[in-house]
């Protein structure tokens, strides 16, 4: 029995501004590595890229009324800045596989267990 | 803490030629529809508006299958089952609970695709939360899955 995970990678405008174009490229090969790895392992359901944070929008809704203001909802350094759904064996497993990536070399991946319910991703 | 009943659907392509339904998609644009959640308006809520909230989802996913916008769904576990992986000097350092510390938490998301930022903003006023906590509208700008 697998169990799908959330692996989700936070962006932070003043770490990626001090990247080297070195260091960028280094990142972009390790995304791709990784990602070719947990392909072939089947472990990867999806993966996805969000847009730069200035391009997020919230949205409220109050007395029937929509109310949309600019940017993400929480307010903090700290944005989403991609995602991956893995279906693997336990949440050692998917740990594992979150220290793998780069991005937990310099920031950090949050790592969550998914409730499914009566259907699965793709 | 509320289960959003996930769902599984692709969006149907339109492909101009049967050989080559992977590549000719429309012009829509994925987003990301997150769903925010705070633990004590969650908690300060009647059962009667827990039960519409969740009505509410069922409601909201049957338009945007029927619509062909639905991608994909997932709720998250509570926050508590979380954990966070951060590697220095090659060791993995695993602590429990998100990377950002709010009151606020995914509580899970749906992705959607559709025409517009202003479509998708209408999709976002349409799901439940958004009248108690708030949903932060994405777009997504590179996607990949277990096929290449």
């Amino acid at each position: 029995v697998t169990v799908k995970y959330l692996l989700m990678i936070y962006e932070n405008d003043e770490l990626r501004g001090s990247y080297s174009e070195t260091d960028f490229a280094g990142l972009i090969a390790g995304d791709a590595k990784f990602q070719q790895e947990i392909r072939e392992s089947g472990e990867l359901v999806s993966v996805e890229g969000l847009a730069d944070a200035v391009h997020a929008r919230t949205v409220r809704v109050r007395d029937g009324v929509p109310v949309v203001t600019d940017g993400p909802y929480l307010a903090s350094k700290e944005h989403l800045a991609s995602y991956f759904v893995v279906d693997c064996e336990d949440l050692e497993r998917a740990t594992e596989l979150a220290a793998r990536y780069p991005a937990a070399h310099r920031n950090g991946v949050e790592v969550w267990p998914l409730l499914t319910r009566g259907g699965t991703e793709m | 803490m509320v289960v959003h009943r996930t769902s599984r659907t692709g969006r149907p392509l339109r492909p101009t030629s049967a050989s080559d339904t992977a590549t000719v998609r429309s012009n829509d644009v994925k987003y990301l529809l997150m769903i925010y959640m705070n633990p004590t308006t969650w908690e300060s809520l009647s059962e009667e508006d827990r039960n519409e909230v969740i009505r509410g989802h069922e409601e909201f996913q049957r338009i945007i299958n029927e619509s062909g916008e639905m991608v994909s769904t997932h709720a998250l576990a509570e926050p508590a089952q979380s954990a966070t992986v951060q590697v220095r000097d090659g060791v993995p350092a695993v602590t429990d609970g998100p990377y950002v510390e709010a009151k606020e938490y995914l509580a899970g998301y749906y992705l959607v695709e559709c025409n517009s930022r202003e479509r998708a903003i209408e999709l976002a006023a349409l799901v439940p939360d958004a009248r108690f906590t708030a949903m932060e509208v994405r777009p997504i700008i590179h996607s990949a899955g277990a096929q290449v």
